[in-house]
């Protein structure tokens, strides 16, 4: 009989990834907590401060007055976004140390390098789309209890809604960039992981 | 033409480094095996018999020599094509059947499938044929934690058959179960390779996997000790 030329393809669909990741994200929420838990608090953090500037921008225009956020406090930002990305990466590394024999497994059962990458990267990016969003929800409320010390209820209410639409994208964008960035070294160490030694590995 | 052995070792050799000193694990082994064979390897640990699976299994290159499967040289591959070779022409099962804990016994065998790039739901009805095959039908959803240790041998038998592949790996399949589930496990591969003729090697201490084998190899070394036929090999 004569056979064709075959045609060798290996394959792991986007959609496949996504499937998978959400079905780890569910299967060990135990571990993925920790991660969400680091994206919310950053995000939450970071939409905090971003609301109660929009909502002084607000009161400033409806009753004049000169309230400010600090420079300082983004500062606090910029610093609570980068404990943020350390704990990613340091949960991340954990992650993949667990999953050694998995991914052994899975190198013998087919997966390329780039299909291992692609896993966690989607993993930890489904992660951040959840925190950035609920860190948004949780900087909202924080910044419109923080801020009703200070001004009026009304405010809150007269706050034009591009104001939320905006930094629900800002906040949600940054969240997945920077979930995104933290996973890398954990995703590229567990995508060049050697399939043999991987499998030797007991935990 | 085809030729008339899957897997031909030529000079095979694999050395290690550990602290200076070189460990040869494979010392120049010739090895030829025929297709449909049932090949057990036999050997102190340390011997290399592992080196060798891993070798022939695609997952390490030799340090000399060379591994050709079904007429292909397999250092010659790029890691795209090891990874195809591994997906669809070998079958692996390890000694401690290494299932995602994650997925259940369905996932864990349509698994190979996804890689392979058959469509979900083909390559779920496959899946569900397999563990019927191996006798699994009724545990298609539950967990590895939740499956005995014969039972996740079953289930990793069944993924080592997902793509229809030629060669069976088999690395001590039976090293982590009783006497009784050991048995049944191999009668269970030497059937696979009577009905479907997939070639399987199967590296063991275990006398009963010897008896249902076409050849037995003696490693010692890192080399090949003696080939013997089944017959040779019991009377010792």
């Amino acid at each position: 009989m004569k056979r064709g030329k075959e045609v060798k393809t290996i394959k792991f669909s986007w959609a496949d990834a996504f499937r998978f990741g959400y079905d780890n994200i569910k299967r060990r929420f135990h571990r993925t907590r920790i991660v969400l838990a680091a994206v919310t608090l950053g995000i939450a953090f970071f939409s905090t401060l971003y609301f109660t500037d929009a909502f002084f921008k607000v009161y400033a225009q409806m009753e004049g007055g000169s309230l400010r956020v600090e420079n300082y406090q983004y500062w606090l930002v910029f610093v609570s976004l980068i404990v943020s990305v350390v704990s990613i990466t340091n949960s991340m590394l954990i992650a993949v140390y667990e999953r050694y024999r998995e991914i052994g497994t899975m190198k013998c059962l087919g997966a390329l390098d780039q299909h291992i990458l692609k896993l966690f990267l989607v993993e930890s990016i489904i992660l951040a789309l959840v925190g950035g969003t609920l860190g948004f929800g949780v900087g909202l409320v924080a910044s419109v209890i923080s801020c009703s010390f200070i001004i009026s209820f009304k405010v809150f209410l007269q706050a034009p809604i591009s104001v939320f639409l905006t930094l629900l994208g800002e906040a949600v964008f940054l969240s997945v960039i920077l979930s995104a960035a933290a996973t890398l070294y954990p995703a590229y160490k567990a995508a060049k992981l050697n399939p043999v030694e991987a499998l030797r590995h007991e935990i | 033409m085809k030729s008339d052995y899957i897997i031909e070792t030529e000079n095979l050799a694999r050395y290690y480094e550990v602290g200076g000193e070189i460990i040869k694990a494979l010392n120049g082994v010739d090895l030829k095996v025929r297709r449909g064979e049932y090949l057990s390897i036999v050997g102190p640990s340390g011997s290399g018999k592992t080196t060798l699976f891993n070798m022939i299994g695609g997952l390490d290159r030799p340090t000399r020599g060379r591994v050709v499967i079904d007429g292909v040289d397999v250092s010659q591959l790029d890691a795209y094509e090891l990874a195809w070779l591994r997906c669809r022409k070998i079958g692996y099962i390890f000694q401690t059947f290494n299932l995602i804990e994650t997925l259940t016994a369905l996932e864990n065998v349509a698994l190979p499938t996804i890689f392979a790039g058959v469509p979900r739901a083909e390559g779920t009805k496959k899946a569900e044929i397999f563990l019927k095959t191996v006798g699994l039908d009724q545990r298609l959803n539950h967990k590895p934690s939740e499956l005995s240790a014969g039972q996740q041998q079953r289930v990793a038998i069944a993924r080592a058959m997902a793509n229809d592949p030629s060669i069976i790996l088999a690395d001590e399949p039976t090293g982590n179960l009783d006497l009784h589930t050991g048995t049944e496990i191999i009668n269970l591969i030497r059937d696979l390779n009577k009905t479907r003729g997939m070639t399987v090697i199967a590296a063991t201490h275990d006398l009963k996997m010897i008896e249902v084998s076409d050849r037995v190899i003696w490693m010692r070394d890192g080399e090949i000790e003696k080939i013997e036929t089944e017959e040779a090999a019991l009377k010792e």
